[in-house]
């Protein structure tokens, strides 16, 4: 049980995709501008990658190995049409929302990169806790980015439709920049630079 | 001999089962989520069509224009119309009151510049719209009745351009109709 | 033909593929000092883009929307993707072994990245005509080659410029590509 864990946290923090393995940029940095967007992305992230991970450790052993690539693109293209299927009936909004970046998922190096190099070499219950924690360490990364861009974007915060609050000065005159792409490379680099700064991460 | 030949099929089988299965999958979940689809789309039109008319009881859709009725009494008409904006396409909803005047107009959907071009879909622009005759949609600086959003010429034009054309051709199908 | 050059100019420059669509990142941040390995990279990406549009719409035409199965359409596309890699892999690898070798890791990437199966997602959404597919793929490949080209050259300067240790590398890259999609949009107002 205790392995579980291990993996688990692995996957926050020493292992976070996004501030770490620089993985998965593509569609973190564009749904970014807003809590809301982030939450859903992260969900979709989560399904598909725990979907993935498990099925490919369960027939890791049965796999022959010239077609283990196309086998595994196969499975993770057959989970992401699934999150696409099940937001645009349930989550119509957050589905526009996150337009052409849910299926982008597809090709987000963090699930065949964590297929490849994990769950087709370890047991069942690792790879799952793997996949929970590279999830949640990817949901915690786009978290911060996304409350930085949304605050100061748009000068207030709002989660699935309840807002949470406004900025005094902001409120009224946004810096626009960073709801804008440009902003994201910025929020990007800067937050880069802290983690690095503070040991979280190494330095090139 | 028999073995061998099982080897080197194997990966093609293997691959065969799994396209198979992943295809059937696939294919459950959208018999699951079709419908739900297909009523979410219903119900966005029907709840935007009864904000522009409160009065509305139903209606009909024909040659890609919704005609409104009150209890059976035709009070408008109402289509979609897409205007080529700075971020790309911006979808609107255009209601008429009768051949000539223009009920509403509801921003669908934008991608225009935060807090400049995306203030098309406030309500003050909108607004702008309600009771112009089709002829006067354009600019007020060319002479027209609507006020552009301030740093936002592109934004405005590419609603008012796209609201008075596909009105004049709506209005024209319209007549061919009757 | 207006529509065409509107579409050309948006995926080009204005909604630049990497600086604005945030696809195509991977290449983008690993891309070398060496313009000729930019140039190769780009002209790769921008040939798996315009065949695989062709290869899409195709596939959307004839198969997925007569049969009603769109929803088919991921799985269908990244296969189409894959394979077309790999065929341009071998491909390279008989005809240009220098080229294969300066490619290296980055050519079977491009079927994970995000530029490709991008913009066949981006012609399916807008409903393209087989032109407009074409020329949307070149417009978003040749703006992604641009920005490489561009970015090769910058890398060069920052090699050797006094980068603080923690922005080395990566962060610093990230604020070049604010710059550039700064300036990128400013060209907006054009069509």
């Amino acid at each position: 049980m205790g392995k579980f864990w291990k993996e688990f946290a692995k996957g926050i923090v020493i292992s976070n995709p996004l501030f770490v393995l620089a993985l998965g940029f593509c569609p973190a940095l564009a749904v970014s501008t807003s809590v809301d967007n982030a939450i859903g992305m992260s969900a979709g992230v989560l399904f598909v990658l725990l979907g993935s991970n498990l099925l490919v450790s369960a027939i890791r052993k049965a796999v022959p190995n010239i077609v283990r690539i196309p086998v595994f693109i196969v499975i993770i293209a057959t989970f992401v049409t699934v999150v696409n299927l099940v937001f645009h009936a349930y989550v119509p909004a957050l589905y526009e929302s996150l337009g052409i970046y849910l299926p982008l998922i597809v090709v987000n190096c963090i699930i065949l990169g964590r297929a490849e190099a994990f769950a087709s070499k370890n047991p069942i219950t690792s790879s799952i806790a793997d996949a929970l924690g590279v999830s949640i360490g990817f949901f915690l990364a786009l978290l911060i980015i996304s409350f930085l861009r949304e605050t100061l974007g748009t000068g207030s915060l709002s989660v699935f439709g309840a807002k949470l609050f406004t900025l005094p000065v902001l409120g009224k005159d946004p810096m626009i920049l960073f709801i804008l792409p440009p902003g994201a490379f910025l929020i990007m680099a800067l937050l880069l630079a802290l983690f690095r700064k503070i040991g979280v991460m190494k330095c090139e | 001999m028999k073995l061998k030949a099982l080897k080197g099929v194997f990966p093609i089988i293997f691959i065969t089962v799994i396209v198979f299965a992943s295809v059937g999958l696939i294919t459950w979940t959208d018999s699951v989520t079709a419908d739900k689809i297909e009523y979410q789309k219903e119900q966005e039109i029907k709840s935007m069509l009864r904000e522009m008319f409160p009065s509305m009881s139903q209606y009909t859709f024909e040659d890609d224009i919704y005609t409104i009725y009150t209890d059976g009494v035709e009070v408008g008409y109402a289509f979609l119309a897409v205007g080529k904006g700075y971020g790309g396409d911006i979808d609107i909803l255009v209601g008429l009151e009768d051949e000539t005047t223009i009920k509403a107009v509801t921003i669908i959907s934008q991608s225009e510049t935060p807090g400049l071009g995306s203030r098309i879909a406030e309500s003050s622009f909108a607004a702008e719209f309600t009771g112009v005759n089709i002829d006067d949609v354009s600019l007020k600086q060319d002479g027209g009745q609507v006020d552009a959003i301030t740093g936002a010429t592109i934004s405005s034009r590419a609603v008012i351009e796209a609201v008075r054309t596909t009105a004049m051709e709506k209005v024209k199908s319209l007549k061919e109709r009757k | 033909m207006s529509n065409l050059i509107a579409i050309f100019l948006s995926l080009a420059i204005i909604n630049n593929f990497i600086v604005s669509k945030f696809l195509g990142l991977c290449p983008f941040f690993g891309v070398s000092k060496k313009l000729g390995n930019a140039v190769s990279m780009g002209v790769a990406v921008t040939l798996v883009m315009l065949i695989a549009s062709l290869a899409t719409w195709i596939i959307n035409h004839y198969i997925l929307i007569p049969f009603g199965v769109e929803y088919m359409n991921i799985i269908m596309y990244i296969l189409v993707i894959a394979s077309l890699v790999q065929m341009i892999e071998l491909f390279i690898k008989r005809t240009n072994l220098t080229l294969y070798n300066a490619l290296g890791i980055y050519l079977p990437l491009i079927t994970t990245n995000c530029a490709v199966l991008g913009i066949t997602l981006i012609n399916a959404q807008e409903s393209y005509s087989l032109i407009e597919s074409m020329v949307a793929a070149l417009g978003g490949g040749i703006g992604f080659t641009l920005v490489l080209i561009i970015m090769s050259g910058i890398r060069e300067k920052l090699e050797i410029a006094d980068t603080p240790r923690s922005m080395k590398g990566l962060p610093v890259a990230m604020l070049v590509g604010m710059l550039l999609g700064l300036t990128f949009f400013g060209f907006g107002g054009i069509v």
